[in-house]
């Protein structure tokens, strides 16, 4: 346990990740971002027969799943940010979701996640000016998931989850004195103070303790589906304002609440398999945003909104089973990925291509397994304020399974 | 073995990436200026002139204060000092026999002039020949018991205690008489021979003895200090009889202020004494002048209910200076501190500001925050209350500060601001260890108008012309 804090606490001190909409909502870390749909480029959400644990976006899956699963991710991502003929890069590592899940036999199957939904996340020093520019938010998802299979109908299952929504933010931008333009005689008043413009704020949603997932899902011998419908919710964002010397300086803070309404969204996703090991898969998700977000800064000349876009992500994604068994060679006990993905990003203008290579291996008899996808991809933002992103990603999940409550039949 | 291979996989692929990602000196100001960000706070000046005070209020201290160390007696600046002793003693009752049955038996008080202060080479040697007789009025308040309860409920006085009593004393017996000083005499003690009402109340005394004495000059010509009760040379309240001594050192004393300033409108502040002077400023003026200055309402939007969106980096308020209607003793120049009030905790509080130099100034005029000095005005610091005021301007409040007279300062046209020894090993001090016991009157410097000067960073928008 004290690893697994110690892990938990580099992990947060570290997590830098993708430039685009710090000050929106930051990167949204689709499918709860478990490395083994990652591997297959975020396609699966409808694919079962292995334990792969709770979907966000398809709470039904679990229905069909055995075995308990307890799985743990994480991201580590270089991101090569440019425009404007200069370029930077940062790396971090991040925890992106934890997962448990319970069969239940005939009572339907529980599971519950926390997820790391949104994350905007940044620690870079300039070289030449000295300024110092941090962001660490993110939003939390704490969803317990029910899945059931149908009476009779044993093919269908239903499921449902909530997603309790936590999380803080807090952007600091450390800067150092600028005399340009002063008076020489006036230049003795200015200490050697620097001032940080810091922002803090804690994220709830508005009116009500949760917003929810319905899902129905299909699995048939050869093709599975399912559909899910995610309910919209308004976002919100209390936030303080300080403009200070220290962190123990007097000033009253300016409040802020900035409210984001986050629409409906619409999953879908289909897995075909054939020769028993073979699976080729597509999932789309698709969520129409009517309204710009506030941003965070609202200082200096920074833009106050981010304009919205539809967003939309199309995945596909082939896996080739592993074997299970254990006398198999090695070789054959892997499950190996390959996918790739466009998605449109909730900000306008902002696109993504990415493509993922990734592997299931299994540690063991007990079906425990490490998961490792390897991604990479670019961002392209068609807007002035945001740049083109470059990225590089290695997720690597945890999976451990056991058979807690199943009894021999 | 699987493990291993995982880390070097890993190692490898971030080795690779970070040889590909390689970045540019400049990517990361250019990304943070095309978002509007800056790199740097920038720093500007606002002037504001012809402020007037609309309101200002003295506070004179006469809560009587611990004398421990220093006891002042005499006139001066239109302040009388008294000095009260509280002596706790038990007498040996074999010389308390003697001292009742002798007729010679006296008691007398020796003093100590404070040697330190009249042998300072910033102290007017022309003084040191003064020698006056003074005019004194010696009461005293006495008690006394057998048993210890009596002894016991003595220690249940606390100084506050005390120096509560002591602003009500009255009914008590008074004797006049007269006391020499000479200055010129710093290594002898200065005599008080008590009077002979006195003497016969202790011969009356059982074994405890409780004695608060007080003595006042309220005519003296100047002021007189002294030794108290904790200094190495405290006084002595000295019983003779039979050719025998039997001296006791005060377990306290405490000093009690007079004040005797006829206009009770002036702005007078008194130096050695914890007087201050409350000065508000209305915000109209300074508010206008910010809104001017950032072309948008201010302090605040309605939707904000505080300002933070600048930052004061230094404010200093300058004012009028007429050294002429004031006077000190010693010549020196004397630093003026301020402080302001702020919030704090859902109250307010007062704070003392800090004292930023201008070295460029001080050398060539010297500092400009004192009083008896050459130059015709007053500059006060104000950082900490004018950052408070301007984040807090949305309740209509209007800036609030105080000010009071510290020590004389030594260091007029030295910029180092603290006390040093020099390659020729002399020690230069920033300021003198013990008070001019001055009076300064603001009354006209109140009266003219100020200027407010504020160096302002801010997180407005910058306008087209400044980027």
């Amino acid at each position: 346990m004290k690893k697994f804090l110690g892990l938990v606490a580099v992990a947060s001190a570290l997590s830098f990740g993708s430039t685009i909409g710090l000050d929106a909502l930051g990167e949204e870390h689709v499918l709860g971002g478990t490395a083994s749909a990652a591997g297959r480029g975020f396609a699966g959400g409808a694919k079962t027969g292995d334990a792969e644990g709770v979907a966000v976006t398809n709470p039904a899956r679990l229905a069909f799943d055995q075995k308990v699963v307890f799985n743990l991710n994480f991201l580590i991502e270089m991101d090569l940010v440019s425009g404007n003929h200069d370029d930077f890069s940062s790396v971090g590592i991040t925890l992106p979701s934890f997962n448990l899940s319970f069969p239940m036999g005939d009572f339907g199957a529980m599971g519950l996640s926390l997820w790391q939904h949104y994350a905007s996340s940044f620690n870079q020093e300039t070289e030449e000016s000295d300024a110092k520019l941090e962001y660490a938010g993110s939003v939390y998802e704490l969803v317990p998931t029910y899945a059931l299979r149908l009476p009779y109908l044993r093919s269908f299952s239903l499921g449902v989850s909530g997603h309790y929504v936590l999380g803080s933010i807090s952007r600091s931008l450390t800067l150092k004195k600028n005399l340009d333009g002063l008076d020489s005689s006036d230049v003795w008043g200015v200490a050697d103070y620097s001032l940080t413009d810091y922002v803090e704020g804690t994220w709830e949603i508005k009116d009500h303790p949760m917003y929810y997932t319905f899902a129905l899902q299909y699995r048939g011998r050869e093709a599975s589906y399912y559909f899910s419908y995610t309910t919209g919710y308004t976002l919100q964002n209390d936030l303080k304002y300080n403009f200070r010397i220290s962190e123990v300086d007097s000033l009253a803070p300016t409040k802020n609440t900035r409210l984001i309404d986050v629409p409906a969204m619409f999953a879908t996703g289909v897995n075909y398999r054939f020769k028993k090991k073979h699976n080729v898969m597509m999932d789309l998700t698709w969520r129409a945003w009517d309204s710009d977000i506030e941003n965070m800064a609202g200082s200096w000349n920074m833009e106050k909104e981010t304009r919205t876009q539809g967003d939309f992500m199309a995945s596909l994604g082939y896996q080739c089973d592993g074997s299970g068994l254990f006398y198999d060679p090695y070789w054959k006990q892997i499950n190996y990925r390959v996918g790739a993905w466009y998605r449109d990003w909730y900000i306008d203008g902002v696109n993504e291509f990415g493509g993922s290579i990734g592997a299931g291996f299994p540690l063991g008899r007990k079906g425990t397994t490490v998961d490792l996808a390897l991604q990479g991809g670019m961002r392209f933002a068609d807007t002035n304020s945001e740049w083109d992103e470059a990225f590089f990603a290695i997720r690597i999940g945890l999976t451990g399974i056991g058979s807690w409550g199943q009894s021999r039949r | 073995m699987k493990k291993k291979r995982f880390v070097f996989l890993l190692v490898l692929a971030l080795v690779l990436t970070s040889c590909l990602f390689e970045s540019s000196e400049n990517g990361l100001d250019s990304w943070m200026e095309e978002k509007g960000m800056p790199t740097s706070y920038k720093v500007q000046t606002l002037t504001i002139g012809d402020l007037k005070a609309a309101s200002a209020e003295v506070f004179m201290d006469t809560l009587p204060r611990s004398a421990n160390y220093r006891a002042v007696l005499g006139h001066v600046a239109n302040l009388s000092h008294d000095m009260v002793f509280d002596f706790f003693f038990t007498a040996d009752t074999n010389f308390l026999k003697k001292f009742k049955a002798d007729d010679s038996a006296s008691v007398y008080l020796l003093l100590a002039l404070q040697k330190d202060f009249y042998t300072d080479k910033e102290f007017p040697k022309d003084s040191l020949e003064v020698e006056e007789e003074l005019d004194i009025q010696i009461s005293w308040i006495l008690d006394h018991g057998r048993k210890n309860k009596f002894k016991d409920s003595l220690s249940n006085i606390t100084d506050s205690i005390w120096y509560e009593s002591l602003e009500d004393w009255s009914d008590v017996s008074v004797v006049d008489t007269t006391l020499k000083v000479s200055l010129s005499k710093l290594d002898s003690s200065v005599r008080v021979d008590l009077p002979e009402a006195l003497l016969k109340e202790l011969k009356e005394t059982e074994r405890h003895t409780r004695l608060q004495l007080k003595i006042s000059a309220p005519k003296a010509s100047r002021l007189y200090r002294f030794y108290g009760a904790g200094a190495d040379e405290p006084p002595y309240l000295s019983m003779y009889a039979s050719s025998k001594y039997l001296p006791f050192a005060p377990s306290r004393m405490a000093s009690i202020v007079h004040n005797e300033e006829d206009c009770k409108e002036c702005l007078i502040l008194h130096g050695g004494v914890f007087d201050s002077l409350v000065v508000e400023i209305p915000q109209e003026a300074i508010m206008k002048a910010l809104s001017e200055f950032y072309g948008e309402d201010f302090p605040v939007s309605e939707k904000e209910e505080f300002d933070v969106r600048q930052n004061v980096v230094l404010a200093e308020l300058t004012m009028a200076r007429d050294d002429s209607k004031g006077f000190s003793e010693l010549g020196l120049p004397i630093q003026v501190v301020v402080g302001s009030f702020v919030d704090s905790a859902d109250g307010v509080t007062r704070k003392m500001e800090s004292y930023r130099l201008n070295n460029e100034e001080i050398l060539d005029v010297g500092h400009q925050n004192l009083v008896f000095h050459d130059g015709d005005s007053l500059k006060v610091q104000l950082t900490m209350g004018l950052r408070d005021f301007i984040n807090r301007a949305s309740d209509d409040r209007g800036l609030k500060f105080m000010m009071r007279l510290g020590f004389p300062f030594l260091q007029e046209k030295d910029t180092t601001y603290m006390s040093y020894i020099t390659d020729r090993r002399d020690t230069v001090r920033l300021r003198l260890d013990n008070s001019d016991y001055a009076r300064y009157d603001f009354s006209s410097v109140l009266e003219s108008s100020m200027t407010l000067k504020l160096w302002l960073a801010s997180k407005r928008a910058f306008k087209e012309e400044d980027k």
